[in-house]
């Protein structure tokens, strides 16, 4: 193999965090993305339905099976010794199940964690969390 | 509302969300700003003022703005809890008198970033309230 693996790593900057997000998703690999999140983190991609774990990991796995990209920018970061809060503006276009492509959009709440490793991680994602 | 027994040296929010909104409630509403700013870590970001405080910075602001005695009123829309970390939503309203002794409401919603410590106590990381008419930029 002459090809070199591309390697996926998480930031100890957590104004790094979106573009690393963004990255990670419009790579395709569900991998990456989940790495993102605590064991225990608590997306909310449809409002009012908070998801963890596998139920979370679907989500993702079916929103890039279905080829969505995304971009976003950080609005603002309030970032404390082990806790940081994001301020998100996000677009998404994602293929619906009958084949239409969907422009979608949101200012997104993330709150991210320290980890004992001194990485950052997605503790809740609330992707819809400010009124636009 | 009866009022909720607090240990003033080591206040606890809970880690139960109506809970954490009345205690929020009861310590602004008391005009005790050092109190007040004990519910938040050292590190803790309040962006109360206007502009993102922490430290002695944020405590020389709770004591002198609370102790004006605003009365603030807080409705809890949405929580969250992922292991030591929670988020909430509230809609809020504070009313008071100004400096220049004009009475002032300010209306809006309030993101509440909260963790629990050491101890296993629960205390504020990060607020982030957004008014009707610009307390912060958006």
């Amino acid at each position: 193999m002459t090809s070199r693996l591309e390697e996926f790593e998480l930031t100890g900057d957590a104004t790094r965090q979106t573009e690393l997000y963004v990255r990670a998703f419009n790579s395709g690999n569900v991998e990456w993305v989940h790495s993102l999140y605590t064991e225990d983190a608590v997306a909310v991609w449809e409002p009012g339905k908070p998801l963890t774990g596998e139920a979370h990991r679907r989500n993702v796995e079916e929103a890039i099976a279905r080829g969505a990209s995304m971009q976003a920018k950080t609005r603002h970061a309030f970032v404390t010794g082990d806790t940081a809060l994001l301020i998100v503006d996000w677009t998404m276009d994602a293929t619906n199940e009958e084949g239409v492509v969907e422009h979608l959009s949101g200012v997104g709440v993330d709150v991210l964690r320290l980890g004992e490793d001194g990485k950052w991680r997605y503790a809740i994602d609330d992707p819809y969390g400010e009124e636009k | 509302m009866t009022a909720i027994a607090i240990d003033h040296d080591k206040p606890d929010l809970t880690g139960d969300t109506e809970t954490q909104n009345d205690i929020f409630l009861q310590v602004f509403n008391s005009g005790d700003g050092a109190l007040f700013d004990r519910l938040y870590r050292d590190d803790a970001i309040s962006n109360f003022s206007g502009e993102p405080l922490t430290g002695e910075a944020r405590r020389k602001f709770f004591v002198e703005f609370i102790g004006a005695k605003p009365v603030l009123e807080a409705r809890v829309t949405h929580s969250y809890v992922a292991g030591d970390v929670a988020l909430i939503g509230v809609d809020f309203s504070v009313k008071g008198t100004g400096p220049d002794g004009q009475p002032f409401t300010i209306e809006g919603k309030c993101t509440d970033v909260l963790r629990r410590v050491e101890d296993g106590r629960w205390l504020m990381a990060v607020d982030r309230p957004v008014a009707a008419g610009g307390l912060l930029p958006e």
